[in-house]
């Protein structure tokens, strides 16, 4: 589980935000999956099945507790700016990406961190979300566009 | 940052690595090991202790359908000592045939059976 966990929490992160919520839906999936490990299919891939696990507890956290969209932004993105040093930079990209993530809708979050944060396949991710790869394809491709849109500041500073 | 914006199947290693770095939580090894501890929990959660936490409830039940058996099939089984005395009054009653109300009391204990 340990192999696992902190993608898993990444992911719910990205659908969550970064409160407490996220390593609930993680907690709350991981033990989901333990129970329901005698359903799994040893021959399919325990990762995406796992993932699928604690997307679900993710997005059912997320309807269950209405977790409001984060409005605040975060002080650092409002005073503007770019610092001239750069793990003040890396702070500034990490909260601009946090609150672009949040802006879009929950699947094209999944989908955009399975994909180039966690090394997952279109195919799946499909699996996982249970919508066609064409789906996903799409999912990246417009989670990608309003990410890249949201650092073009930062990537025109360089 | 790759650029291009295609459907493309490849993965945007910087977007990654960034979105990595924003979405990693603080004290990672701390996350980990409640989510160990929560998971060993629940696998220590053995059927005993399934048990043990519905033996209050399936005690009442077992209490419950107990009595629903006695009041149902185990009075029926068991003779009544009302009817042994209704029963035997009757016999008392021919014995003594001098009394004037003894045929009523009779008749009304026989319809009664």
């Amino acid at each position: 589980m340990d192999r696992y966990g902190l993608a898993a929490r990444r992911v719910a992160r990205a659908v969550l935000g970064s409160g407490d919520d996220a390593d609930d839906a993680v907690q709350d999936g991981m033990i989901a999956a333990w129970k329901a490990l005698d359903r799994f299919d040893a021959g399919r891939s325990f990762r995406p099945w796992l993932m699928r696990i604690v997307a679900n507890a993710s997005l059912d956290l997320l309807r269950r507790r209405k977790v409001r969209r984060a409005t605040a932004v975060p002080e650092t993105v409002v005073s503007g700016g770019i610092p001239p040093d750069r793990a003040a930079e890396g702070a500034l990209v990490r909260d601009r990406l946090k609150v672009a993530l949040l802006e879009l809708p929950e699947r094209q979050r999944i989908a955009v961190v399975l994909f180039d944060a966690e090394g997952y396949s279109h195919a799946e991710i499909a699996n996982i979300l249970g919508v066609p790869e064409g789906t996903v394809r799409s999912y990246v491709f417009h989670a990608r566009r309003a990410l890249r849109g949201a650092l073009s500041d930062f990537k025109e500073g360089e | 940052m790759t650029e291009s914006l295609s459907f493309d199947g490849k993965q945007d290693r910087e977007l990654g690595d960034q979105l990595r770095d924003a979405l990693e939580g603080p004290e990672p090894e701390l996350f980990l090991a409640r989510m160990r501890d929560a998971v060993r929990q629940a696998r220590s959660e053995t059927s005993w202790d399934v048990l043990t936490r519905w033996a209050p409830v399936g005690l009442i039940a077992a209490a419950a359908a107990a009595l629903v058996f006695w009041f149902t099939l185990g009075r029926s089984a068991l003779p009544d000592p009302g009817t042994q005395f209704i029963a035997s009054a009757p016999a008392r009653m021919e014995i003594a045939p001098g009394q004037s109300e003894a045929d009523v009391l009779l008749s009304t204990i026989m319809e009664g059976r």
